[in-house]
């Protein structure tokens, strides 16, 4: 009897000791919470993706989450492109009272009602890809915009052109198939009114102006962003203006490797040597520039096809937003800003220019 | 052992609470976690209702201002390789026909940096000069990426029109005589189209919608004038800027929903009536009290039911229990009810049978002890009464009364064949009464008719059943101590009292004290042990066959006479 019992109660007696013990632990580690605040080290960070579709945003959201590993716990969301469902995961995200929120707003000027609701909540907020209006970001100082100018992008893709062509406007070298002085060229446009699309198609255009480049623009065309509709819009240009064509100038890499495919089954980028490499001093080749750095384009300027592009410096925006996170979350002694923080508001990172 | 019916309840009572308590119980637990749970859904439910409608409204109006954004960059596209120097004709085509296509579009204008119409219908008249200091004209100039919405409540620039109109602008560039000009484009919108998409939408009774601007001024109400409950929605969705709140507004209880409209920096603030939550939670409550009253109600019959199946057939039991323990025995025994109770029952009963049995074999065994007893006490008279009679007829025979010896000895021989009486131990009264005779016959001629005596029974009695030679001791016990001096008398009476015989032996004489009756009575209950043998056998004879029914009383009148009066149950003449 005794040797049945007796472990029982204690086995009771334990049980109950542990229960008291972990419900001290719990009130201890909440009221250490209370006290220190437990930003440090559970930090939860949200980050809302416009849309996880687009494979610059995949890869920059794996970035920022590789860079954040340490610091802080990043909850990722996909808006699916739509402000809406944005909306409402900020609205969920808030209930779990998160350290910070970056986010990649769907429409920039939601981010008025953004930055307004998240002041109210004190929740700072680090907006990348898409830039807030000037004003809307003035309206607290905790909100902070890490970025590329877009502007950049369209005259480090026109500097790359123009320095393929020999860097002077008044004696332009072999690649003006022509001779006459003139660039003739295709630009392939984003979406239209969309303000990336306008900065850099505007810029490039101005940079070949400011420089003293004559320029002839064969044709505007819009293909959404997208390769597909680069490559069926590129065939109907190259019918009409095949025989003039010495420049392919594309707001970003899809729409340039589109154009390309066509390009290669109208008889430009012919490896007439053989050497399993597309020369630049055949014939047949036409420099084609895009914008973004993908991997696919990267690719490509290595088997000779595109001439160039202008990477998003994704890596290095990861970086200054992980260490600008931190310094938000836990002030101003947490961490060095290795990047310049103009206005306390915002970091800019330049685009890198990217050619064989 | 005799327990008392304590104060504590009834087996029934406590089934019976037991039962009643733990349904309740049960049932009022379980009804508040299903209206916790059902509340919690049902506010989630409203939620999430107020939240979708607010949404598809919303998407009604980025729908709306898409299509807007898509006609202005359509515009755009269409007109980018045209130069206003050159090809003017063909861009007033394409502004015109995009006004007429779209039935919302009131007109598309296209100006100059300074306000001067490019493109676009005849201005109304006046208005030409003060384009460029309109609010619509400057904010898109002063920041060319985004478009314009301008909602202040204005009539359209056009001539001949007069609707209310939403001014959409952006800055835009536009070629003209070769050179890249900046300008501003313009699209006035059908305010109507606002109300029209408004009414789409279903936010329940007092449901309205507003839009507000960035700077949280009205800028819309859906809510017919007079507007009750814009004024008070209106001011909790001024510090609102995204999520939901609830409200009572009007006395109805309220969803507010917030987003954000796209392309703008306004808010659309969705009012939607979820008062029917109200209703329905009233209602849940009702019925819960309902299905509680019921269940409580139900459970009672229930427990009520299964306490009287258990409790009746203990009850009964424990009635015919008490029966028992009172001496009846042969109480029938219930043996209905549930299995325990009727083999409860069945035990019970089979135990009463052993307690009869047990109890019929100590009776025999006991009259059986008894007729012994009783055979052996009748026994020693006999030698006494032989050994003092045979003397006297010694005695008579010296005396040559050959006359006497005679009747003596024939009273002798009738006294001992009544005496034997065929071993029975119960003789009808006349026998009794001719062995006293017989007896007297015998004592007179000893004492030589020193004594008259005389027997008075009722002829009723005669034939009555008696516990034979009770009489006899107690007329030797009056003649010995009666019959001192000459004239003495002795008297026999027999009586019915009160169902009983009663036999009354008196003799004259001193009679005899208090403290002699007292020791008497003593010497017949056993307690000395001189003297009286005989009224002692008497006594004790009743008293082992009659018990209590039969009794010696012993009165005495002092220096007149003593009575000795034997008490019996007259039985009637049959064999007992």
């Amino acid at each position: 009897m005794i040797p049945t019992t007796r472990p029982r109660r204690a086995g009771r007696l334990g049980a109950a000791a542990a229960v008291r013990a972990s419900l001290a632990a719990l009130a201890a580690s909440l009221a250490a919470c209370a006290l220190l605040g437990c930003a440090s080290k559970e930090a939860r960070v949200g980050l809302f993706l416009y849309n996880q579709a687009d494979p610059y945003i995949e890869v920059f959201a794996r970035q920022i989450r590789d860079e954040s590993n340490s610091a802080f716990l990043a909850v990722q969301f996909d808006a699916g492109n739509s402000q809406l469902i944005q909306n409402e995961q900020i609205e969920a995200m808030i209930a779990k009272r998160p350290a910070l929120m970056m986010i990649n707003p769907v429409d920039r000027l939601a981010s008025h009602a953004l930055i307004r609701r998240l002041k109210a909540e004190d929740i700072p907020i680090i907006f990348f890809n898409r830039e807030p209006l000037a004003e809307d970001m003035a309206i607290w100082d905790r909100c902070y915009y890490v970025g590329a100018r877009a502007e950049q992008s369209g005259q480090m893709q026109a500097e790359l052109a123009m320095s393929l062509f020999g860097n002077d406007p008044s004696g332009l070298n072999e690649y003006d198939r022509s001779g006459d002085g003139v660039i003739q060229v295709i630009i392939l446009k984003g979406e239209q009114g969309h303000q990336d699309a306008e900065l850099r198609t505007r810029e490039l255009l101005r940079s070949f102006e400011a420089r003293g480049f004559s320029i002839e623009i064969l044709a505007i065309e819009v293909a959404n962003w997208k390769r597909d509709e680069a490559y069926e819009k590129m065939g109907a240009l190259l019918r009409s203006h095949q025989d003039r064509l010495e420049l392919v100038a594309s707001n970003n890499d899809a729409m340039a490797l589109g154009a390309i495919m066509r390009m290669r089954q109208q008889g430009f980028f012919k490896d007439d040597d053989q050497s399993g490499k597309v020369d630049r001093f055949d014939d047949s080749w036409r420099p084609v520039v895009g914008i973004d750095g993908l991997v696919e384009a990267e690719e490509s300027i290595r088997e000779g096809y595109l001439y160039g592009t202008v990477k998003n410096d994704s890596l290095s925006m990861a970086k200054a937003m992980v260490e600008l996170a931190r310094r938000a979350i836990g002030g101003p002694d947490s961490g060095e800003l290795h990047y310049r923080l103009q206005d306390e508001k915002y970091i800019w990172i330049d685009y890198q220019p990217f050619i064989r | 052992m005799k327990t008392e019916p304590s104060r504590s309840a009834s087996i029934g009572f406590d089934i019976f609470v037991a039962i009643v308590a733990v349904a309740a119980v049960m049932v009022v637990m379980s009804l508040l976690v299903s209206l916790a749970i059902f509340v919690g859904t049902l506010d989630e439910f409203a939620e999430s209702r107020s939240s979708e409608i607010n949404k598809q409204i919303v998407m009604n109006y980025e729908g709306y201002i898409n299509s807007v954004i898509e006609t202005a960059n359509y515009i755009q596209f269409a007109s980018f390789n045209l130069d206003l120097g050159r090809d003017a004709a063909a861009l007033e085509a394409i502004y015109r026909s995009n006004a007429d296509i779209k039935s919302d579009v009131v007109s598309v204008y296209l100006f100059d940096g300074s306000g001067r119409r490019l493109i676009g219908p005849q201005l109304d008249f006046g208005t030409g000069n003060d384009i460029a200091a309109r609010p619509w004209f400057r904010s898109a100039l002063a920041l060319e990426q985004v478009f314009h919405f301008n909602a202040e409540p204005q009539t359209s620039i056009a001539e001949n029109r007069d609707e209310g109109v939403i001014a959409v602008t952006k800055a835009v560039e536009f070629l003209d005589g070769g050179a890249t000009e900046e300008g501003v484009l313009l699209i006035e919108l059908d305010r109507q189209a606002i109300s029209d998409l408004a009414r789409k939408s279903n936010l329940g009774q007092g449901g309205h919608l507003l839009i507000l601007d960035e700077a949280g001024a009205l800028l819309y109400s859906s809510e017919p004038e007079p507007r009750a409950m814009s004024e008070r929605s209106h001011r909790l969705a001024a510090g609102m800027y995204l999520g939901a709140e609830r409200a009572v507004i009007g006395g109805q209880e309220m969803a507010l929903n917030v987003n954000t409209l796209v392309h703008t920096r306004w808010r659309i603030v969705t009012v939607s009536n979820v008062n029917e939550i109200n209703d329905a939670r009233a209602r849940l409550l009702g019925i819960s009290v309902l299905i509680l009253a019921i269940s409580i109600a139900l459970s009672a019959a229930a427990a009520g039911y299964v306490s009287v199946r258990i409790s009746r057939p203990i009850g009964r039991l424990k009635e015919t229990m008490l029966r028992i323990e009172g001496g009846d025995l042969d109480a029938p025994i219930e043996v209905s009810g549930q299995r325990e109770i009727s083999q409860l029952s069945h035990s019970f009963t089979s135990m009463v049978a052993r307690i009869r049995e047990l109890m019929a074999s100590l009776v025999d065994e006991q009259k059986e002890k008894r007729k012994t007893e009783l055979r052996a006490l009748q026994n020693q008279i006999n030698p006494h009464f032989l050994y003092n009679t045979l003397d006297s007829i010694v005695w008579l025979a010296e005396h040559k009364r050959n006359k006497d010896v005679i009747t003596t000895v024939v009273a002798l021989a009738r006294f001992f064949r009544i005496s034997i009486s065929k071993g029975q131990t119960f003789i009808p009264v006349e026998d009794e009464i001719a062995h006293i005779e017989n007896y007297l016959t015998i004592q007179s001629i000893r004492y030589v008719d020193r004594f008259a005596y005389d027997i008075a029974v009722p002829p009723e009695m005669l034939g009555m059943r008696m516990m034979k030679l009770i009489l006899q001791p107690i007329v030797e016990n009056a003649i010995y101590h009666g019959v001192g001096d000459a004239d003495g008398r002795i008297a026999i009476t027999g009586r019915l009292e009160d169902g009983r015989m009663a036999f009354a032996v008196s003799n004259t004489g001193y009679g005899i004290g208090e403290e002699k009756i007292r020791e008497m009575y003593d010497i017949m209950r056993g307690g000395g042990e001189r003297g009286g043998v005989g009224i002692r056998n008497v006594y004790q004879r009743l008293k082992l066959f009659y018990g209590d029914a039969a009794d010696i009383r012993i009165d005495s009148v002092p220096d007149e006479s003593t009575t000795v009066t034997v008490f019996m149950p007259a039985q009637p003449g049959q064999e007992g």
